[in-house]
C-alpha cells in the first residue's frame, strides 16, 4: 500500500486522475444528500440561465440546475460504464483462459469467433441489439461489452500462454490439481494485470460509448439524467445557448481522460520490460 | 501465405454473420406479430410468418438468409418494402467520403506528430504531443462534433451545417460538406495514429539493432528513414485496421449530429422503428468491410515484411 | 340547401373564423408571382404513403398537397370549403349530395379526371383492404355517376360535414389507371391531379417532385418543382435553411422563433392551427374508467406553464380540442378545468387513491417530446399521480396504445381535420381507431355526433358542437394541452407563402424571386 501511495507521488497525472474519479464516486453516491436541487425541480421562469452563485453552472431549459442533473447523472454514467466493461470480462475473461490453457483446436476455434467479433464497431452491434431487445441503457451496454470480451479474452489468452510456461505451474500439475485450480489458483492471478490495465482503458471507450447511445435517444430514458442525454437537449439549443452544451461534455471529457490517464500509468508501472531497464 | 489467410477469413465470416442473424432472435415476443402491427388477424400472423420463413428452424433461416446475401440479396426493408441492399448501396457513398477523409486525415496528421515526438522523447514538444493525443482520445466526438458545428457553421457560416452532397454531383460541395464530420471523427483517429506510431518508433528506435547502427555510424536521420519507417510501416497497417474499425462506429454519432444521410443514420432509424432487415444489412456490411480490409492488410503485412510470410 | 357555399351563413362564418389574427409575413403590395425555380423544403418526417388513401399520418399532408388536388378545397383563413376538383355541389335533400366535377382535368398519367374516375376513388376509399379513410366515408350509403361530370352520393343519414372532409385525404383524387395496374406500389409512385407530379422517393431523405404541364388551374402552379429534404430533427431542418442550402421549413418548434429572429434574411410565419398537443385517455378500464380520475388529469396540470416551459410561451392553453380562433370554439367549456392541485388531489382521495396513483403514459423519443413528458412528470408528482413514461417512434407507440391498448395515458398530438366532427368522431366514437377503449365513454356520445351533422347552418352547427362539446368535457374525456402555432422559416427568394389554419404548409401560390 505504501508502494502504492509512493508510485501516486511521482506520478502526479495518474494521481489526479485517481483522485477525481473518486471525488467523482464520492459525488455520484451522495448527490441525494449533496446536490444543491432535485435534479427534476423545474422554475419555468428561470430557463437557460447562465452561470450564478445560485445556480453554479446555470439552469437548463426547463430551469433545472445543471450542476444538480451532473451530479445525478454519474452514478448512471459510472454504472453504464462498469456494466459494459463487467460483461466483457465475465464472457471474456474465462474464454482467454481456457483458450491459452487447452491450445490445439480449442485455441483455434476460440480465436476465429474471438476475430469475428473483434469485427463489429461497438456502437454499431449495440444499437443493432436495443433495435431487437428495445431502447434502454442496459441492453445497449450489454451489447457494449459483448464486444469489449474478445479484446480482453485475447489479452488473457496471450498471458496465459507466457504463464502456463513457468516452472510452478507444471509443479502444481504434476503435483494432481483439478484443472479449474490450476487455472484459477495459479494461472489467471499471474496473467490478469495485463487485463486490468486494459479493463480501465475499457472504462473510457465505455463511457463514451454511454453517452453516443443516450445521445441518440437509445440509451438513459427520461427523466433520467445522464450526461449524454443532456448533450442531446442542449444539441437543441445551440444557436441560442451555446453554453449548455459545455458542462456536460467537460465531464464526460474529463472522466474519460482520467480513466485513460490512470490505464496508461498502471500499463507503465506493470510494464515488466520497463522494470528490468 | 495468402491463400492461407484467404481461408482462414471464411469461418471468421461465417462466425460474424451468424452473429448479426442471431440479432432477429434477441426479439422479444413473436417477431411475426410484432411485424404484423395494426389489426393484425392470425392470417396475416401466419402469412407474414411464412412470407418471412419465419416458421422454418433457425438454421434454416440462417442458411437461406446467408445464401441469399451472398448473392447481394438482404431482403427487403419492412418500412418502405425497398431492396435493403440499394438502401445501403445508396448511402455507402456518403459514408465513405466522411471515413475516408477522416481517414486520411488521421494519417496525414498524425504520422508526422508521432515521427516528431518519437524522435525527441521526453521533450517539450512529445509532452505537448502527447498530451494532445491524451485529450483527443478522451475526446467524445459527437460534443466535438456540435462545437464546431455552432462554431464553423453556425457563427461564422464557413461550412454547411448540416446534410450531404454526392461527390458525384458536386466534387467541390461534397468536401465542403464532409470538411466538418471528417474532422470531428479525425480528431481521436488523429491521437490513436500519433500514440500507437510514437510508441512503435521508440521502441524500434531503443532497440540492439537500431543502438548497433549507430555504433557504426549512421547519421539519426538515415536511421530513421531507412530503418525505423520501414519497421513502423507495419504498426502503421495495424493503426488502420483499428481505425476504420472505430471511425464506422463512431461515423453513427457524427451522423446524428449533421443530419447525414448515412449508413449511420440509416441504422438509427432502423433500429429505432425496428426495421430488422436494414439494421442486419447495415451492421452486416459494415463487419464486412471491416474484416476485407483486415485480410487486406494481413496481405500487405507479408508484401513490406517478408518474413511474416516465412512464418 | 343547394349550394354549400351559398347555404352556409357566409358572413356568420367570416365573422367567427375570419377573426383569427392570422399573421401573414409580408404586408407589402402583391406582385406579379414569377414562374420557375425549384423550392427546396426541409421536411421533418419520412410520409407514412404517398397514397391518400393507404397514408395514415398527420404530417403526410404536406407532401400529398403537392400531387394531389382535393374535390373541394378550403379557404386558408377560414376553412371554409371552396370549389376544388368538383366546380360546384349541392343537397337537393338531407341525405343526397351532388358533386359536379370541373371537366377537362387530368391526372399526371393523362388519365382524365372525370366522374367515372371520382367514383373509382370513392370505391377504393370506402372499401379497399388498405384503406385508412373508411371511417370519414361511414356515412356514405352509395355512389353512383349521374353524369360525364357528375357523381351522386347518397347517405345513411344527413351529413353536412362531407365538403370538408373532401377537403382531406377521402377527397384526393389518384388516377385509377395507376392505383389499378400499379396496387401496393402506388403507395411509392403516386398519381394524382395535383400540381406537380411525382419524381422521387428516397427513404428518410428526400421526395422530388416536378411541374405537371397540363396542370387544369393556367398559368400555375409558378415553381418547377419542390425538393423535399427529410431533416427529422427541426433544428438542423433550420440550420439548413439559416445555411442557404434549403428556402423552407415548416412545423418549427416555438422555442426557435429566438433563433429565426437573430439569423440575418430568414423571415418567420406564425399563425393559429388546429394541431393540440393532448394526452389520449383509456377510459375503458381502471383507473382512466373513473370519471374523478380524469377530471384530477385536467385539473392537476398548468397549461399556462407547460406552454411556458414548452412552446416559450407562443401557443394557446387548451381547455377543448378546437382553438378559440375556430367558428366552433366554447368559451365556457374551454375554461371548464382551471389548474386546481387542491382539487385534483380530493378528486383522487375521492376516487381511492389517496396515497396517490401510478400511471403509464406512452410518448415518442425525441427531445421536443421528452421535454413535455419532463414537465407533466413534474406538474402531475405535485397531485400525487407518478407517470412513468413509454417512449418509440410515432407509428410504433400509435399501434402500442391503440390497438395493442399498452398505457394508460398516451402524450401525443391531434393535427385537426377540417370538419370538427372528424375529430370528434375519430376520438370518441365506439370503435374509432383513435378511442382506444373502442366503446363510447357514456352513451349520450352517438346521438350528439350525430347531431353535429345534421345541420349545414353555422350557427345550428354551433349549437350541436357545444352540446357535444360539455358531453366530453364534463366526462373529462382528454387532457387537452396547448394549441401550438404554426412556425415555419424562409429565405430571402420564397414568396408569397401564406399559412393556413390546418397548419399544413401548402406551396401552391410560392414563388421564387432573385
Amino acid at each position: 500500500m505504501t508502494g502504492f501511495l509512493r508510485w501516486l507521488r511521482s506520478h502526479p497525472p495518474a494521481a489526479l486522475s485517481l483522485l477525481f474519479l473518486v471525488t467523482l464516486f464520492v459525488l455520484a453516491i451522495m448527490a441525494p444528500v449533496i446536490a444543491p436541487y432535485s435534479p427534476t425541480k423545474q422554475d419555468v421562469n428561470n430557463t437557460l440561465a447562465e452561470a450564478s452563485w445560485q445556480h453554479w453552472l446555470g439552469t437548463d431549459d426547463l430551469g433545472r440546475d445543471v450542476f444538480s442533473r451532473l451530479m445525478y447523472g454519474a452514478p448512471i454514467t459510472l454504472y453504464a460504464s462498469f456494466l459494459a466493461v463487467i460483461v466483457g470480462c465475465v464472457l471474456g475473461i474465462p474464454v482467454g483462459l481456457l483458450a491459452g490453457y487447452l491450445g490445439g483446436r480449442i485455441d483455434d476455434a476460440i480465436s476465429r469467433a474471438l476475430d469475428a467479433l473483434l469485427s463489429f464497431p461497438a456502437i454499431v452491434l449495440a444499437i443493432g441489439v436495443t433495435g431487437a431487445l428495445g431502447v434502454g441503457l442496459t441492453n445497449g451496454m450489454i451489447a457494449v461489452g459483448i464486444v469489449f470480451s474478445p479484446q480482453l479474452a485475447r489479452l488473457m489468452r496471450a498471458q496465459t500462454l507466457v504463464v502456463k510456461q513457468e516452472l510452478y505451474v507444471d509443479a502444481v500439475r504434476c503435483f494432481g490439481a483439478s484443472l479449474p485450480r490450476i487455472i484459477l489458483k495459479h494461472v489467471m492471478p499471474n496473467a490478469i494485470q495485463p487485463v486490468i490495465v486494459q479493463v480501465t482503458l475499457l472504462l473510457a471507450v465505455a463511457l463514451l460509448s454511454e453517452a453516443s447511445l443516450s445521445f441518440l435517444g437509445l440509451g438513459v430514458q427520461p427523466p433520467q439524467p445522464s450526461w449524454g442525454a443532456m448533450l442531446a437537449r442542449a444539441y437543441n439549443y445551440m444557436e441560442i445557448a451555446p453554453e449548455q452544451m459545455y458542462a456536460p461534455g467537460l465531464a464526460i471529457l474529463f472522466t474519460s481522460l482520467a480513466f485513460n490517464t490512470l490505464g496508461e500509468a498502471l500499463r507503465v508501472a506493470l510494464d515488466p520490460t520497463r522494470k528490468r531497464r | 501465405m495468402i491463400r492461407r489467410r484467404v481461408v482462414q477469413i471464411i469461418p471468421v465470416i461465417v462466425l460474424a454473420t451468424f452473429v448479426v442473424f442471431g440479432l432477429l432472435q434477441l426479439v422479444p415476443g413473436d417477431i411475426a406479430v410484432t411485424l404484423a402491427g395494426d389489426n393484425a388477424t392470425d392470417a396475416r400472423i401466419a402469412q407474414i410468418r411464412q412470407s418471412y420463413g419465419l416458421d422454418r428452424p433457425f438454421l434454416v433461416q440462417y442458411g437461406t438468409w446467408l445464401w441469399n446475401a451472398m448473392h447481394l440479396d438482404l431482403s427487403r426493408s419492412y418500412l418502405s418494402n425497398e431492396p435493403v441492399f440499394d438502401q445501403i448501396m445508396h448511402r455507402f457513398p456518403v459514408t465513405l467520403l466522411i471515413v475516408g477523409s477522416a481517414l486520411a486525415l488521421s494519417l496525414i496528421i498524425g504520422v508526422p506528430f508521432g515521427i516528431l515526438a518519437a524522435t525527441r522523447p521526453g521533450s517539450f514538444l512529445d509532452t505537448a504531443v502527447t498530451s494532445v493525443a491524451s485529450l483527443g482520445v478522451a475526446l467524445p466526438n459527437f460534443w466535438l462534433a456540435m462545437i464546431l458545428v455552432a462554431t464553423f457553421a453556425l457563427s461564422w457560416n464557413w461550412f454547411p451545417a448540416t446534410g450531404a452532397v454526392a461527390l458525384s454531383r458536386s466534387p467541390s460541395q461534397a468536401l465542403l460538406h464532409a470538411t466538418l464530420p471528417a474532422i470531428a471523427l479525425a480528431a481521436s483517429g488523429v491521437a490513436t495514429v500519433v500514440q500507437q506510431l510514437r510508441s512503435a518508433l521508440i521502441e524500434i528506435l531503443s532497440s540492439q539493432y537500431v543502438r548497433t547502427l549507430h555504433a557504426k555510424g549512421l547519421s539519426p536521420a538515415a536511421i530513421l528513414w531507412q530503418h525505423g519507417l520501414k519497421n513502423v510501416s507495419v504498426t502503421l497497417l495495424t493503426v488502420v485496421g483499428l481505425l476504420v474499425n472505430r471511425l464506422l462506429g463512431a461515423t453513427v454519432v457524427v451522423e446524428a449530429v449533421f443530419a447525414i444521410p448515412g449508413m449511420g443514420s440509416l441504422i438509427v432509424h432502423a433500429a429505432v422503428h425496428k426495421d430488422f432487415p436494414v439494421v442486419q444489412g447495415v451492421v452486416l456490411s459494415m463487419v464486412v468491410i471491416v474484416i476485407l480490409l483486415n485480410l487486406l492488410i494481413d496481405i500487405l503485412y507479408t508484401v513490406l515484411d517478408p518474413r511474416v510470410a516465412l512464418k | 340547401m343547394t349550394h354549400s357555399i351559398d347555404g352556409l351563413d357566409r358572413r356568420a362564418f367570416l365573422a367567427l373564423v375570419g377573426a383569427a389574427p392570422l399573421a401573414v409575413t409580408e404586408a407589402r403590395a402583391q406582385a406579379t408571382p414569377k414562374r420557375g425555380g425549384v423550392l427546396k423544403v426541409s421536411a421533418p418526417s419520412n410520409p407514412s404513403s404517398l397514397d391518400p388513401t393507404t397514408g395514415g399520418a398527420g404530417s403526410d399532408h404536406v407532401f400529398l398537397y403537392t400531387m394531389f388536388d382535393t374535390l373541394v378545397a378550403f379557404d386558408y383563413a377560414t376553412l371554409q370549403p371552396v370549389p376544388g376538383l368538383a366546380e360546384s355541389w349541392s343537397y337537393p335533400d338531407d341525405t343526397t349530395l351532388v358533386l359536379n366535377i370541373r371537366p377537362g382535368v387530368l391526372f399526371h398519367d393523362g388519365t382524365p379526371c372525370d366522374a367515372e374516375a371520382v367514383k373509382a376513388n370513392f370505391d377504393r376509399n370506402r372499401f379497399d383492404e388498405r384503406s385508412n379513410v373508411k371511417p370519414d366515408l361511414a356515412t356514405v350509403a352509395d355512389v353512383t355517376v349521374t353524369g360525364p361530370q357528375q357523381v351522386t352520393l347518397k347517405l345513411k343519414q344527413p351529413d353536412t360535414a362531407l365538403p370538408l372532409i373532401l377537403s382531406d385525404r377521402a377527397g384526393m383524387m389518384s388516377s385509377p389507371k395507376a392505383f389499378k395496374e400499379l396496387g401496393r406500389g402506388h403507395d411509392r409512385a403516386p398519381v394524382g391531379a395535383g400540381p406537380w407530379k411525382f419524381v422521387s422517393w428516397a427513404d428518410n431523405e428526400r421526395i422530388v417532385v416536378t411541374r405537371f404541364d397540363q396542370y387544369w388551374q393556367p398559368g400555375k402552379p409558378y415553381l418547377d418543382g419542390i425538393e423535399l429534404q427529410v431533416i427529422p430533427e427541426v433544428n438542423t431542418g433550420l440550420r439548413s435553411v439559416i445555411a442557404g442550402q434549403n428556402d423552407f421549413v415548416y412545423f418549427l418548434s416555438p422555442q426557435q422563433k429566438t433563433v429565426i429572429d437573430r439569423a440575418k434574411n430568414l423571415t418567420s410565419v406564425t399563425g393559429p392551427t388546429l394541431y393540440c398537443v393532448l394526452l389520449y385517455m383509456n377510459w375503458g378500464r381502471p383507473p382512466l374508467n373513473d370519471v374523478k380520475v380524469r377530471q384530477a388529469l385536467n385539473y392537476g396540470v398548468n397549461r399556462e406553464e407547460f406552454n411556458q416551459a414548452t412552446m416559450n410561451g407562443l401557443s394557446e392553453p387548451a381547455g377543448i380540442t378546437l382553438p378559440s380562433a375556430h367558428w366552433a370554439f366554447d368559451a365556457a367549456m374551454a375554461k371548464r378545468y382551471p389548474y386546481d392541485p387542491d382539487k385534483a388531489k380530493a378528486l383522487l382521495a375521492e376516487a381511492g387513491y389517496k396515497d396517490g396513483l401510478d400511471l403509464l403514459a406512452l410518448g415518442y423519443t425525441d427531445q421536443r417530446h421528452i421535454q413535455r413528458q419532463e414537465v407533466l412528470i413534474e406538474q402531475y408528482r405535485k397531485v400525487g399521480i407518478r407517470l412513468k413514461f413509454q417512449n418509440g417512434t410515432i407509428p410504433e407507440m400509435t399501434n402500442a396504445y391503440m390497438v395493442e391498448k399498452k398505457g394508460d395515458l398516451y402524450l401525443s398530438a391531434w393535427t385537426g381535420r377540417p370538419d370538427p366532427s372528424q375529430t370528434y368522431q375519430l376520438m370518441f366514437a365506439a370503435g374509432s381507431f383513435y378511442n382506444t377503449s373502442r366503446v363510447e365513454a357514456v352513451p349520450e356520445i352517438g346521438p350528439a355526433l350525430l347531431e353535429t351533422r345534421r345541420y349545414a347552418d353555422i350557427p345550428s352547427r354551433k349549437k350541436a358542437f357545444a352540446g357535444l362539446q360539455k358531453i366530453v368535457t364534463e366526462n373529462a374525456l382528454l387532457v387537452p394541452l396547448v394549441f401550438q402555432w404554426e412556425l415555419d422559416a424562409h429565405g430571402p427568394r420564397v414568396k408569397n407563402f401564406k399559412p393556413n389554419l390546418l397548419g399544413k404548409p401548402k406551396f401552391e401560390n410560392v414563388y421564387l424571386e432573385g
